[in-house]
């Protein structure tokens, strides 16, 4: 230590981290990993094959299932009941997510209302909607439209509220009518958050249509899921698992797809 | 167009932001409202376009309207706002469509503010693209489009740079000033009022009132002139004096709502 205290040292960089990327490599690496190590412990028998059959065993019970046009079935079940479900409750709740964004009244009668039924699993609704619309079809769809009805009625009215005042005001200033103010400011305004509830919305339509499907139907992932158990055939049920997961992939894919269309412009 | 403002008071629930302002603003001129912050010069403004219900008062506009107008009372905004998911023409456009045009009257008239502003390259681009400058040349194309009697401007260019806000000021001068098309600039920078406006409306810290109207008898065009440049410093220094103590008390005010 000098005592006149002069010193020359180059400034040290202390700005580095917290900048977090992303990559593709590790995560195939440390998935692939994962499946060897669970193959090797199913191989030299360390893994009992009952409580859990190896990727191997999964992959021929899916091609199975798949050659025999089964899985097409239940798949095709599925996909319409979430399809004809999500698009109910997407299209009832995108309109009183609107109205609580733009009116009072919907908004100071829809609030409250959406708070005390959100929170209610919506699978404990099925019996009574079974006692209501019959075991078939309708009360599945009823299910997962009321599921998806609400985070999407959530995300568009906070969507809509979050759009910019100034926007709305330079609208109205150029004499816009309303229509035109919610058609071209507010609803494209509100687009982004709307697509992230679709995100949600998806996933919920998943979960409840498997739920659903549990309960009175001969075909559809979640019965051909549920048979698989009561069937001791874990390595089918596993398999539906799979594709149940392929099947959100997908999902996620197409709505970042949309994204990247819908938004360009961010 | 003329625009007379008579006896316009506005609050706040307990809050008195205007108080009994009355002023006119002359077919063809640029009447800049100066005044320390928060004194109301934006509520004012909102006022004049009808964007704000005054408390007490009115605002009546009378005279000729240009052919083709389709706004007469048209703003240029501080944001600019203009619409992230629209291109720059889209966003003109979006003053237009509501309008019985033609598709092909509407694309010659953006074309035409698009020329004037220097934005004929940029027709395609999205507002995130540009810079802060080149985003209120849209805004300004947008207010130019629909032809309008009276501009009215809320600090178009406080929140740009220095640089780009003196170049864009002279721009100002071609597309509105020379045109004589009647305006009010609001801003809180002197040198921006002595630059443009033909009248200097000075409002008073809250409440706001009306404490003086300085006229600018200079032309716009010989204000770069030596022999201006003496007289605009006398007229900086009046304007500052008005408000200078008051900007400093607002300064320290400590907010009570």
């Amino acid at each position: 230590m000098s005592e006149t205290g002069q010193r020359t040292d180059a400034i040290r960089f202390r700005g580095g981290g917290f900048a977090p990327g992303q990559r593709r490599g590790p995560a195939i690496l440390v998935f692939a990993a994962l499946i060897a190590v669970w193959q090797g412990g199913s191989s030299l028998g360390w893994i009992n094959p009952l409580f859990l059959p190896s990727p191997m065993n999964i992959g021929e019970a899916l091609y199975a299932v798949a050659a025999s046009g089964e899985l097409w079935r239940h798949v095709t079940a599925s996909l319409g009941r979430i399809l004809g479900g999500w698009a109910l409750g997407t299209f009832a709740g995108l309109a009183l997510g609107t109205a609580m964004g733009l009116f009072t009244l919907a908004r100071s009668i829809g609030l409250p209302l959406v708070s005390a039924i959100f929170p209610v699993p919506k699978i404990a609704l099925l019996p009574l909607f079974i006692l209501w619309f019959g075991i078939g079809e309708p009360s599945k769809l009823a299910t997962i439209a009321l599921g998806v009805f609400f985070p999407t009625a959530i995300n568009c009215y906070s969507g809509i509220d979050g759009v910019a005042r100034n926007l709305i005001r330079m609208a109205q200033s150029f004499d816009l009518p309303p229509r035109d103010i919610v058609r071209k400011v507010v609803l494209p305004g509100a687009m982004p958050t709307i697509i992230a509830g679709f995100r949600i919305s998806s996933s919920v339509a998943l979960i409840l249509v498997v739920a659903a499907e549990m309960i009175g139907a001969e075909y559809g992932l979640g019965a051909f899921v549920l048979q698989a158990g009561h069937l001791m055939a874990t390595d089918q049920l596993l398999a539906g698992v799979v594709c149940l997961s392929i099947l959100g992939l997908m999902f996620g894919a197409g709505i970042t797809a949309v994204e990247k269309r819908l938004l360009r412009w961010r | 167009m003329e625009l007379r403002l008579e006896g316009i008071s506005h609050r706040y629930d307990a809050l008195t932001v205007l108080e009994d302002i009355s002023l006119t603003v002359e077919e063809g001129e640029t009447l800049a409202l100066i005044g320390p912050s928060g004194c109301g010069k934006s509520t004012l403004l909102g006022i004049l376009g009808g964007l704000l219900q005054p408390s007490a008062g009115r605002v009546v506009a009378t005279g000729a309207v240009p052919a083709n107008c389709l706004n007469h009372v048209t703003y240029v905004f501080q944001d600019f706002a203009l619409l992230p998911w629209r291109s720059v023409a889209d966003n003109v456009s979006l003053a237009l469509e509501h309008h019985p045009l033609s598709t092909s009257e509407r694309h010659e008239r953006i074309a035409e503010v698009l020329q004037r502003t220097g934005l004929n390259d940029f027709a395609a681009a999205f507002p995130a693209q540009l810079s802060g400058g080149m985003r209120q040349r849209v805004g300004i194309a947008r207010a130019l489009a629909v032809m309008p009697a009276v501009l009215l401007m809320d600090e178009p260019l406080s929140a740009l740079d220095a640089q780009t806000r003196d170049l864009l000021m002279e721009d100002f001068l071609d597309l509105w000033v020379r045109e004589r098309t009647t305006a009010v600039y609001v801003t809180h920078n002197l040198n921006e009022a002595l630059r443009l406006a033909d009248k200097v409306a000075v409002l008073s810290r809250r409440p706001g009132r009306l404490r003086e109207i300085v006229p600018l008898t200079i032309p716009q065009a010989e204000r770069g002139s030596a022999a201006a440049l003496t007289e605009l410093a006398r007229l900086h220094d009046h304007l500052w004096g008005l408000i200078k103590d008051e900007a400093r008390t607002a300064e320290r005010e400590v907010a009570d709502v």
